[in-house]
Order: structure tokens, then sequence, then C-alpha cells
């Protein structure tokens, strides 16, 4: 053995990333690593030195299955049945965060004249971020809760065979339609559709959502939600 | 067969992992996805290459990302190849299971102690399964990482007990049986043939680092 010229840690990095230590030597080496700087640098280089030779491996793909059950593993609870957008809690959390500042502000400024009566302002943010835009709709409900209008702040760009239709979203279960609302200027809700319990508790939150002209065809939102905010009493 | 030429260059491959692996450390699941679909192909051919049962590899695969998602703080981009990393943690997942495989005596003879026929070696029976043998390998790697006038001043039985260790897993015992020769003779081929090769294989991985910091 001609380990004079070569240091015992330069030979044992060398042999296990090379694969060759084995059994007791192998283990031995590992409890030694964390402790032991000099074994660590002298195994990163061999390793640097000889990784790359597995270049010459061609790829393999794995099967679904294994990310499935990388995922499983390191979140169990992400994992499980996908939940239904209306119940994203974090959806209505950023929202909320927002949609209760323009609220308060809307409301004071619809207080000034004094009426004794004030409607109940919602504003819709955009749910898509930057590739929406900062527009947002601001739904008002009069105070007994028979009368709600819509308006985007902006005009809403659409594709020609699109529509927007507004949903109450109830704080449980699936949300209901309230018709469909305009993409541009003020649209009056018809008064039949409103549920009575609007401002009663029924409604959490009033959303938006893209579907096919004539609105969606399953009772739920069947495309995206694309402005959502919390009604706040 | 892919010529060498074809092959993609290591830190290539490994440019954009260093972001993704240091948003990996940050918690971020979408960054761990994408760092998963670019190198989960090459991890799991490397992990298959060692382990030869699917469904082994498969699981091995599993715990190498569960692994990597809990250890992404520790990788330095500073002084490691991203593809280097994850693919020692692969190897060295590797040959641990085949550590816990010889306590299975029944598996390990009708994969490594098959041979004992003279004319029969494990390259040409490797050669009929239509996986490259791993000499092919090594001079495919050569190639590809300018490294074929290193290779030079080894023996063919060097080059070879090289390729075995490396890129087949073979143990110390396993090359020396597989090559008629007495064990001691087999670890200081192994070890000079490395130590040879250590000069060259030192340039290439400055290159990988210089190419990565650019």
């Amino acid at each position: 053995m001609d380990y004079a010229k070569l240091s015992l840690a330069d030979a044992l990095a060398q042999q296990y990333a090379a694969g060759t230590l084995r059994g007791r030597a192998r283990r031995r080496y590992e409890a030694l690593l964390p402790g032991h700087p000099a074994l660590r640098e002298s195994l990163r280089q061999w390793q640097a030195r000889l990784m790359p030779l597995t270049v010459a491996l061609a790829p393999e793909a794995p099967p679904l299955r294994v990310w499935q059950a990388i995922e499983r593993r390191l979140w169990p609870a992400a994992a499980a049945a996908p939940q239904a957008w209306w119940q994203r809690l974090a959806l209505w959390r950023g929202v909320s965060a927002l949609a209760s500042i323009a609220t308060l502000g809307l409301a004071l400024l619809l207080l000034l004249p004094g009426p004794a009566q004030p409607p109940v302002v919602v504003v819709l943010q955009a749910t898509g971020g930057a590739a929406q835009g900062v527009n947002s709709f601001v739904a008002s409900v009069s105070a007994d809760g028979r009368a709600l209008v819509t308006r985007p702040l902006l005009p809403v760009n659409l594709a020609a065979d699109r529509v927007l239709e507004l949903w109450s979203v109830p704080p449980q279960g699936a949300p209901r339609s309230l018709g469909l609302i305009a993409a541009e200027g003020v649209t009056v809700i018809d008064r039949k559709r409103l549920p009575a319990s609007l401002l009663k508790g029924g409604t959490a939150a009033l959303a938006v959502s893209v579907e096919p002209p004539g609105g969606s065809t399953t009772g739920a939102p069947s495309g995206p939600v694309v402005y959502a905010g919390k009604l706040q009493l | 067969m892919n010529p060498a030429s074809a092959l993609p260059d290591w830190p290539e491959r490994s440019r954009e992992l260093a972001t993704l692996l240091s948003r990996t450390a940050l918690g971020d699941r979408a960054a761990f996805a994408q760092l998963y679909d670019r190198t989960s192909g090459h991890l799991f051919a490397v992990l298959l290459r060692v382990q030869r049962d699917r469904a082994q590899a498969e699981d091995l695969l599993q715990e190498v990302y569960v692994n990597v998602w809990r250890a992404a703080g520790g990788f330095d981009a500073a002084r490691s190849q991203p593809l280097t990393w994850l693919t020692s943690i692969a190897r060295n997942r590797a040959i641990d299971s085949l550590r816990r495989a010889q306590s299975q005596p029944q598996l390990q003879s009708t994969t490594r102690e098959a041979n004992h026929d003279d004319d029969a070696p494990d390259a040409i029976e490797r050669a009929a399964d239509e996986a490259p043998g791993p000499l092919e390998l090594l001079d495919r790697a050569c190639d590809a990482r300018q490294l074929t006038h290193c290779m030079d001043g080894l023996s063919a039985t060097q080059r070879q007990s090289v390729a075995l260790a490396f890129f087949d897993g073979l143990s110390h015992a396993e090359v020396a049986e597989h090559l008629h020769q007495p064990l001691g003779t087999v670890k200081s081929w192994l070890r000079r043939a490395l130590q040879a090769l250590k000069q060259c294989l030192d340039r290439a991985a400055a290159r990988d680092m210089a190419a990565s910091g650019s």
C-alpha cells in the first residue's frame, strides 16, 4: 500500500465517491463526515471530479407515481382532494385585506352626505395578479338588501365570446348565480335574483367569473374567477 | 445511441439549477417541482444503473427528493455544481441500497454472482440487454468531458476497473471476481487509476465552476 503519497482522507474520499468503500468502513466514514471539515472538503473534490462522468447516462423519465409519492410524503394535507376555489381561505384573506381598506374609504365617502341608511359597498379585486392589471369591480348593495349595482373601475377586456357572471358566495356551500353583469358601466341586478339573506349573513363574498355567452350552464362558475371581494357589514 | 458530442454540457445543465435549489431551500414548492422536472430523469438513470430493480430505484428516487427538499439549504453554490450535489446524493442512496441487498443473498446471487464462466463476462451480458456497457459509458463520458487524453496513461484493465466500480457500483471484491484478479491487485489498480486521473478531472471540474460562474 503506497498510502505514504496519498493522505488517508483523500484515499477514503476517492473510494467513497467512486462507490467502492462499503460496509462498516463506509458507515464509519459517513459518521465522521459531519465533525471533520477536512474529510468533507476532500470528498467534495472527489465528487466534483467523478459525478460529471454520469453525463454519459441517457436520462430515464421516472413514472408519475414517484412525484405523487414525494408530494404525499412532504405535504400530506395538500395532496388530499383539491378544494373548490371558493373554499380557499388564502384567497379570501388576501382579498379581504385590500377590500376592507377600500370598503372603509368608499363607505366614508358615501356617508358624507349623511344618509341614514348607507349602502354596503364591496370591492371585488382582481384575483389573477399582474396579468389582469389593477382593475376592480365595485358592487353596491342597498341597505335593505333589495338592490345590487355593479360597476368596473375600468372597462374589462374580454374575448368577444365571453361574458361576466356575478356570484353570491355563502359562508358554507356552493356559490349562487346573481346573473350576468356588464364588462363596462353599471349593471343593476334583477331584484328577484337577490337572496333574501344577502345582508343577513347569507352571503360571505361576491365573485365574478368568466363564462360562455348566456352564463354558466352548470349552476356553478365554469370559467376562471377573475374578481372577488368579501362582504363586510 | 447518442454521439458523445451531443451530450449536454454539465455546467450548462447545472446553470439554472442553482437558483431552483436556493428557492427550494426557502420552501418554494413550485421551484422544487421545476427542479424535479429538470433533474429526475438524470437521477433516475443514475439510480437504475447501480440499483437495477426498478421498483427499488423508484423508492430510492423518492427518498432522494425528500432528502433534497429537506437539505437544500446545505447546498453551497459557490463550491459545488448543483448537478454534482444531486448526483452524489442519488449515488450514495443507490450504493447504500446494495449494502442492504447484501443481507438478502437470494437477490445478490442472481444479479452479481451468476457469472462464473470465463468466457461470459458481464460486459457481454449487459451489452445484450441493450444498456451500454460500463466501458462504453466511460469512453462516452471522457469524450463529453474532454478527458480522452487523460485515459491514455491507463491500461485497459485499469480503465475497466474504474468503469465497473463507478458506473455499475461494483465493490472491490466484485471487480476482482469479475476480472479474475486478486483483491489487493484490483484495489491498487483502482486507486492508482483514479489518482492518475485526478489532475485531468480537476481541470474539467475547474472548467465547470468557471462556466457556471460566468
